[in-house]
């Protein structure tokens, strides 16, 4: 595999550079290269040939990372599960994948049901960083997002959808890092977007700088810019949202690249923030988990590109090899400004949900276009294409909302907060927008006020923390709309906060 | 005023953002050990301070508060 190998070449290559950066301590690739060659040795000696999904618990450490690596060497892929999540929850997540092994760096696991590989006791081995023969079909990783039927749902990325990812930004010429860039990794590594800001370091030699597990993000971030002189950025909008109110404060002029993706990308704030980078080009990413993290850019400029619609900033064109769709609801492409539900096709696209032939029978299709079979992903995000060919977004067609980043199914805060109700009343999850411009949950439910201890308990049990509503609203009947549904839109005005 | 009275008065907008007052609040404590102190509340709990003490705090203060220590002494210097 091309890219796994030149992961090996720029390891071996920028030895004596910095990797990494965890709360203020520097790592070398040498050290990298040293804590990979442990961890693989280690899979090797203990995990069998055939397991090929590898538990990995995402520690903010060196070895967490290394650990990577090591199963791409490996030819394996690896299943992340954030420490911060219940273990009911990642449990299940191995139970669907069959997974066997865990790599984790803690002090001590909690995996017990498990094969533990404690990764930060591994004795020391010679560097080797030669890669194994794999297909190009088998999984570099698998990710679980938030599901429908309180479910979590699998996300399969082989390493074929990995070589096309990077062989589109490396055909990118606007975007090149290079051994001196000190680029921000903000991302947990269970949130897909997480891929690109350490792969694309690592396979530059530029150093990653992460953020300590229970830091306030946005404020360690503007740390980083100012100590630590960032020269790269790679961010969800919301942050730019906190941070707003003190714009006038930031000047980062060795900021030269900063990225945007996984939500909307608003002109007024993107304005703003322009301004405090002085010397910097904002890309607007999109892309969906489905298809591999990035899918296209808009390259926004303050004065030069500002397109927008309804005051979002447009997503541009696809990237190399990427084919964009724009269809209706029978799957048949609709004109130009004309909105519909944008599909993606190329190298890039999931082999399809792990082990649901429902939910795949629903998102993919296939079309025939110039006499071949194209399969097509449907995002469940509306857009329409300009006549000059560029992407515009519209809103979501469906109830996943984003929540810090984070895709959530309303209808999963739904399943688990109704599941150990005393009462069965309706509860209805929605997606508030504070006064900053970031969404928040709420939770309306349709009753007299009773004390919801129970149900909040419970939900924390099955739902990393962004999924719990930060708002509760008793509302004795709900309203409706014509056609009989919940009118969530009215519902949400019940939701007055900051 | 007094930090005891700085303390009683942050609690307070603790209580007010956090709707719980199950936590105790001493130079120590970061968000780790109260519940529900993350990200969304901290600006929010931040806002309550500053419309309380009638401040308005630096970025540079903000970046680096790392406990209730670190917010005292930032309100004290601002009084």
């Amino acid at each position: 595999m091309e890219f796994v190998k030149k992961l090996q070449e720029s390891i071996e290559k920028h030895s004596n550079h910095n990797v990494l950066c965890i709360s203020n301590t520097f790592y070398t690739y040498k050290d990298f290269a040293i804590e990979v060659s442990k961890i693989r040795a280690e899979v090797a000696r203990v995990v069998d040939d055939a397991e090929k999904l590898i538990g990995l618990v995402t520690n903010d450490d060196i070895q967490t990372y290394a650990s990577i690596i090591a199963l791409w060497l490996e030819g394996k892929a690896y299943v992340p599960v954030n420490p911060a999540t219940p273990l009911e929850r990642n449990s299940k997540v191995f139970e669907l994948t069959e997974t066997k092994y865990v790599i984790d760096s803690s002090k001590t696991s909690v995996y017990n049901d498990y094969e533990v590989i404690s990764s930060h006791t591994i004795p020391e081995t010679a560097i080797s960083l030669e890669p194994k023969a794999v297909s190009g079909d088998d999984l570099a990783y698998i990710l679980f997002t938030s599901g429908t039927t309180g479910l979590p749902k699998g996300v399969p990325i082989t390493f074929d959808n990995v070589a096309g990812l990077v062989d589109a930004i490396e055909d990118e010429p606007e975007f090149n890092l290079v051994p001196s860039d000190r680029c921000l990794q903000m991302f947990e590594l269970t949130f897909d977007f997480s891929v690109v800001t350490y792969l694309f370091p690592l396979l530059a030699g530029s150093c990653m700088y992460t953020i300590p597990k229970g830091a306030i993000k946005y404020f360690y971030i503007f740390k980083l810019i100012k100590e630590q002189k960032l020269t790269v950025l790679t961010m969800v909008p919301s942050i730019i949202n906190y941070l707003r109110p003190y714009f006038p404060e930031i000047n980062a002029p060795d900021v030269r690249y900063c990225s945007f993706g996984g939500g909307a990308l608003h002109s007024d704030i993107a304005k703003e923030w322009s301004d405090c980078l002085p010397n910097c080009k904002i890309f607007n990413y999109y892309g969906p988990t489905e298809f591999t993290v990035y899918s296209g850019f808009y390259p926004y400029h303050k004065e030069t590109h500002t397109k927008a619609h309804n005051g979002i900033i447009a997503i541009g064109t696809p990237q190399k090899n990427t084919l964009y769709l724009v269809v209706d609801e029978n799957n048949q492409e609709v004109p130009v400004n004309v909105s519909g539900e944008l599909c993606l096709a190329g190298p890039q696209i999931t082999p399809g949900y792990w082990k649901n032939p429902k939910k795949n029978a629903q998102s993919f299709f296939t079309r025939e276009e110039n006499g071949k079979q194209v399969r097509y992903y449907k995002t469940g995000d509306l857009c329409f294409k300009d006549s000059a060919g560029d992407f515009l977004y519209v809103g979501r067609a469906d109830f996943q909302v984003k929540i810090r980043g984070y895709r959530v199914e309303l209808a999963e805060i739904e399943f688990h907060a109704k599941a150990k109700s005393d009462k069965k009343v309706n509860m209805v999850a929605l997606d508030i927008t504070n006064n900053l411009g970031n969404a928040e949950l709420g939770l309306a439910i349709e009753s007299e006020e009773f004390d919801t201890q129970k149900i909040f308990d419970h939900m924390k049990t099955q739902m990393p923390d962004y999924m719990i509503p930060m708002h509760v609203r008793f509302i004795k009947e709900f309203p409706h709309s014509i056609n009989g549904k919940v009118n969530r839109k009215e519902l949400k005005t019940y939701f007055d906060i900051k | 005023m007094s930090r005891e009275e700085i303390l009683s008065k942050v609690r307070e907008a603790f209580v007010t953002i956090l709707e719980h007052d199950n936590f105790k609040l001493a130079d120590e404590t970061t968000a780790d050990d109260v519940d529900g102190w993350e990200s969304v509340t901290h600006m929010m709990i931040i806002t309550e301070v500053e419309k309380t003490f009638d401040i308005k705090f630096k970025l540079m203060d903000l970046m680096n508060m790392n406990n209730i220590a670190d917010l005292l002494n930032t309100i004290e210097s601002e009084l």
